[in-house]
């Protein structure tokens, strides 16, 4: 593997770990731009990682907590969240 | 129009909590996720009630944030994990701020992977896939595993890890660079063992 493609495989797995400095993100984010193929890669790490993070035991939840999200949401709606949620919608 | 939505397809959920719909979609995707995020929330924080109140944010945030989902750039559960993780970090350093960070021990001490047995809330249907997943991850290296579990799980940058562990930043890289490619790679095999 070059040089090059090992350190943008080394900022793809700092970023993916949360590890990457501000610096670091700014050199994966120049280099993602250079090279959109790097964000399969990005993704790749993201995807195991994500696999890690969700391996553990599920929860009940609260039965409650539903309730509680589904009010708050309908609270938003209809506010100026709602037409933000729009603009990115259309954007 | 919108098309029909298909209730166990996650990119079809999010595509229609996106368009404003908070009903039958919101219900489906929170029943898809919302254990496995609590899980993640309780390992993180080690506090029920914490976990139960970010869980409640993390899904009005993911409800928000809907319409930002992009699925060329990741898949519905990496963005929802990220989601939880990052709200849950907030929580963390909160935390510190008000209790310094006496609290703050390494995550693999207090919540190592697999230590859950005998929990009653633990729900009994815990699937093949995410005992296949822990048997998978208990494979990995300790030395990858700690640096992954430091950065991932209490948001510590390489050079945080370096300090914490008496190493150089360039190890505390090369480790999590070996420990990311090796989770890469268990994937497709863990994929392969559930169709057994």
């Amino acid at each position: 593997m070059s040089d090059e493609k090992e350190r943008a495989e080394l900022l793809a797995a700092l970023h993916a770990a949360g590890a990457a400095s501000e610096e670091d993100e700014k050199e994966l984010q120049a280099l993602l731009e250079a090279d959109p193929s790097l964000q399969e890669v990005v993704r790749d790490f993201q995807d195991s990682i994500a696999a890690l993070a969700s391996s553990f035991e599920p929860l009940e939840t609260s039965p409650k907590t539903l309730g509680q999200i589904q009010k708050q949401i309908a609270r938003e709606k209809g506010g100026f969240l709602s037409r933000l949620r729009s603009w990115f919608s259309k954007s | 129009m919108m098309a029909e939505v298909r209730p166990n397809d996650p990119v079809d959920l999010v595509a229609a909590m996106a368009s404003g719909d908070s009903g039958a979609p919101l219900n489906a995707f929170y029943a898809q996720y919302a254990s496995t995020v609590l899980a993640l929330l309780m390992k993180m924080l080690g506090s029920r009630e914490e976990a139960e109140d970010i869980l409640q944010e993390v899904f009005v945030e993911l409800w928000r944030r809907a319409p930002q989902y992009d699925s060329s750039r990741g898949s519905v559960v990496a963005w929802v994990v990220t989601v939880a993780r990052s709200r849950a970090l907030d929580a963390l350093r909160a935390r510190t701020r008000r209790h310094g960070d006496k609290q703050q021990q390494f995550f693999s001490e207090r919540h190592g992977l697999g230590t859950d047995g005998g929990r009653p809330d633990v729900l009994v249907s815990s699937t093949r896939w995410h005992q296949a997943l822990r048997q998978a991850f208990k494979r990995l290296d300790e030395d990858q595993r700690a640096v992954l579990e430091l950065s991932y799980f209490l948001g510590m940058s390489h050079s945080q890890i370096a300090e914490a562990l008496n190493l150089p930043v360039g190890t505390v890289k090369s480790r999590i660079l070996a420990g990311m490619r090796a989770l890469r790679t268990m994937l497709p095999i863990i994929h392969r063992s559930m169709r057994v």
